[in-house]
């Protein structure tokens, strides 16, 4: 009895043993401190604040944006609007992640999560000709700022433009995608910059490449445990759904640094719900296996195997973000597919209004996600180029107009039209292109897809029947 | 492959609700044959059975070389039919190319009722089919290009259902792409205008004309029981009579009944010919000595096509060169007389 009692015991005990290594072996952090001759108290070297805080930023700007009343308030509005673009001396509030009842969140200021923080500096500064005026992404961001704040609500009927949806779609990769694959991913990973036998910055509880990584993984947007949830619970937890399912450490409040999903792995977990693609394990298990790696080094320059072994998970990880805005490109052309259907056979004016207006929402994520697709380290020319050409500067409004550039003035010139069926047609060719230069799965609002489903069913072969 | 997967893989179409072949349909068939026999013919039940079950018809030479063409097709087909062009493809192509119009916007018509838009789509797609069937079986016998591959499924000397897959490997890639043509563009309008409610009516999977088709005896157009229907009914479906004669060596059923399900084809353009009264008494099947192919040997049959393709291109380009020479000279001839004209002009200058 008394055996079979220890037996039974020693079984719990290493079952809950095992399945607490499992559990952090899912989460990313915590993970130990490996600075040679490090004299803090701190225990855990992960840190990623300052991005966490960027998204906030990024998620209370695309707020602000639709706060316009149509001119009287534009000022003061474009003012407050660059505070949380450009940062601030101030402490700013969140206005993104308040939470709400039953949803409580740890930090209601920005600089509870992280101070001094801006967009403005880590925002991708490279040509991006996919805007009218010839502009850099970040005056094209600026630009679109400006133009919010004299929008009502947002949006600007006359040009089409949704400018929350343009603004943060295009933020995702300008400051976000970038970030983390043109700089952290890349230059970050190299022998010389931010080596792992020296602290980030003197006197940093990190080494060179563990912040890095960390940085890296802070802009993808992912929380610390998304890994242990299903794809639909990764959703739950960026919409804010249900606390139990986000607060991982169950100390009732979320703590947006660690517990919540943003932006970029939101859209990959959203792809994944389709059962087609396995975006968000993929991309945050190269982040997790990295810093194991990392962590393994301790606190040792890492060899070059090592690096090699480093920069084929920031592959993944590039690789797959990638797809992820090539499939919010796909999704969303589809959307303005179907929008213009309902436009077009709209039965009275208050429905054409209500559909022109998901139309302009709908484009506005299009073409903020073709811009941020454009954001990134790798060149896409060709791709690119054509991308541009189909979704062009503007989308067609009631009357066919479209934004072709902008004046001398800053104002947006509208001199050429473009049918309702030409304007779907490149549409469908955008939804082709994004399979075949990225090779998108999960195609979701896939404007052919009936088509040819319906086609595989109706299979001919070569022995079709001849008299 | 072991050899149960390769028996399948030879006689699946007999399990497949999609295949004429079907074991459920060559049933149904059976029951129509007696079913005419016994009480249209007056056949006693031991001779309707002997009649459809015959043994010289079944183990005829010709019989057997159709058998052996159903297995070597089989697996020909399985090499070359995933190189050819899908519907897929061709529809999306259409339906991208729709939108260059704007007279009528995508989904226009997406309010009509889901039932309508399947009842429309379904008989749409079998008459679009069976015209397309019409018009190549009609060029397959009026040009000799096409014909030099037809006449293999013509030089059956016997008619039994698995005539069907009598045919050269060339015209199984040209009706698979005939079928792909005709479904992509039903597909491809119909989706344009309705909408995602376009779906097929089917009954095991299959078209529900298709099926209605299959169970009201299409093997016996390929039979030696000359099932005929009323003279009016002739001129909206193709008997199985009508397409024995199509079968015939007599001149006067020459190029008659190309139709595959419906008459109307034939009808509208003059090659309608109704089932005649005891053809089966009558009818020879098969083709004259001068088509220089065979009822029985496989290898003619494979391999006469491309000799008799070649032979024709080669004498079309010789006639176009003897044409084009014949124009030079004649050129040359002109070109020489203007010379000499300017010559008579410029030299009195």
């Amino acid at each position: 009895m008394l055996r079979s009692i220890l037996t039974g015991s020693s079984v719990l005990l290493m079952s809950t043993a095992l399945a607490g290594m499992a559990h952090a072996d899912n989460t990313y952090g915590p993970f130990p401190v490996t600075v040679d001759g490090y004299k803090g108290d701190k225990t855990n070297s992960v840190s990623y604040s300052g991005q966490v805080a960027r998204h906030v930023l990024s998620d209370s700007l695309k707020k602000l944006a639709g706060k316009g009343d149509g001119g009287s308030n534009a000022k003061d509005l474009h003012a407050q609007m660059l505070l949380y673009f450009e940062g601030s001396k101030d402490d700013l509030p969140v206005v993104s992640h308040k939470g709400k009842d039953g949803f409580a969140v740890k930090q209601a200021s920005l600089n509870k999560i992280s101070k001094g923080k801006n967009m403005s500096g880590k925002f991708y500064d490279g040509a991006m000709p996919a805007w009218p005026g010839g502009m850099t992404g970040k005056q094209a961001v600026l630009h679109m700022i400006k133009q919010a704040s004299m929008a009502k609500g947002g949006f600007d009927p006359n040009t089409g433009y949704d400018y929350p949806q343009l603004i943060s779609k295009f933020a995702l990769g300008a400051m976000s995608y970038n970030q983390a694959v043109d700089n952290y991913l890349d230059e970050k990973l190299r022998a010389d910059k931010k080596p792992n036998n020296k602290p980030y910055k003197k006197g940093a509880h990190y080494t060179g490449k563990e912040h890095s990584w960390d940085e890296a993984f802070g802009y993808f947007g992912a929380a610390a445990h998304s890994l242990s949830l299903s794809a639909g619970d990764n959703i739950k937890v960026a919409k804010m759904k249900d606390i139990s399912i986000s607060d991982a450490n169950k100390d009732g409040v979320v703590d947006l640094k660690s517990e919540m999903v943003f932006g970029n792995a939101y859209y990959a977990a959203s792809f994944d719900k389709s059962g087609k693609t396995e975006y968000m394990p993929t991309i945050v298990n190269a982040f997790l296996d990295g810093r194991k790696l990392i962590t393994s080094a301790k606190g040792k320059a890492l060899t070059d195997k090592q690096r090699a072994q480093l920069q084929a998970y920031a592959a993944t990880i590039a690789t797959n973000w990638e797809k992820v805005l090539a499939e919010a490109v796909f999704k969303y052309a589809g959307s303005v597919y179907k929008d213009i259907k309902a436009i077009t056979s709209a039965k009275n004016d208050a429905d054409k209004a209500k559909a022109y207006r998901k139309y302009g929402k709908h484009w506005g994520e299009l073409k903020g996600f073709s811009m941020a697709l454009q954001s990134g380290k790798s060149n896409l020319g060709k791709t690119a180029v054509e991308l541009n050409k189909l979704i062009g500067y503007g989308p067609p409004t009631l009357d066919n107009t479209y934004v072709t550039g902008v004046s001398a003035d800053g104002n947006f010139k509208k001199d050429r039209r473009r049918s309702w069926s030409d304007y779907q047609l490149h549409m469908l060719k955008v939804q082709k292109l994004m399979v075949d230069a990225f090779g998108v799965k999960a195609r979701v609002n896939d404007a052919t897809g009936d088509l040819a489903k319906l086609a595989k069913e109706m299979d001919k072969d070569m022995n079709a029947e001849t008299d | 492959m072991d050899i149960l997967d390769q028996f399948y893989f030879l006689f699946a179409d007999f399990v497949e609700p999609k295949k004429r072949i079907f074991v459920g349909y060559l049933l149904l068939s059976i029951v129509i044959a007696f079913s005419w026999l016994m009480f249209i013919k007056r056949f006693t039940i031991s001779n309707a059975l002997a009649r459809i079950f015959d043994g010289k018809i079944f183990f005829s030479r010709s019989a057997i070389a159709d058998y052996k063409i159903f297995a070597i097709n089989r697996v020909i087909s399985s090499i070359i039919s995933p190189l050819l062009v899908t519907q897929l493809t061709i529809a999306t192509g259409i339906y991208f190319a729709l939108h260059n119009q704007d007279f009528i916007p995508s989904g226009y018509y997406s309010d009509v009722s889901k039932t309508a838009v399947v009842a429309m789509f379904s008989v749409a797609l079998f008459i679009v089919d069976d015209f397309t069937k019409y018009l190549i079986h009609r060029w397959m016998h009026r040009m000799p290009l096409l014909w030099a591959i037809h006449k293999i499924h013509h030089s059956a000397e016997t008619l039994t259902p698995v005539t069907v897959y009598r045919v050269h490997p060339l015209e199984g890639v040209l009706y698979a792409t005939r079928s792909a043509v005709a479904q992509a563009v039903a597909l491809s309008v119909f989706f344009f205008l309705f909408g995602n409610s376009v779906s097929l009516a089917t009954v095991v999977g299959v078209n529900v004309l298709v099926f209605v088709f299959h169970v009201t005896g299409s093997n016996l157009r390929h039979s030696h029981i000359d099932i005929s229907y009323w003279p009016w009914l002739e001129h909206i479906f193709i008997s199985p009579s009508q397409h024995q004669l199509h079968h015939s060596v007599a001149e006067e059923h020459f190029d008659k009944n190309f139709g595959a399900a419906l008459a109307v084809w034939d009808w509208l353009f003059g090659s309608l010919h109704l089932s005649e009264k005891d053809q089966d008494r009558n009818l020879v099947f098969g083709l004259d000595a001068s088509e220089r192919t065979s009822a029985t040997d496989l290898r003619t049959m494979y391999l006469t096509p491309f000799v008799e393709i070649a032979d024709i291109v080669r004498n079309r380009f010789r006639r176009v060169r003897a044409n084009v020479a014949a124009a030079l000279t004649a050129h040359r001839r002109k070109g020489s007389q203007f010379r000499a004209k300017a010559r008579t002009v410029f030299g009195k200058l």
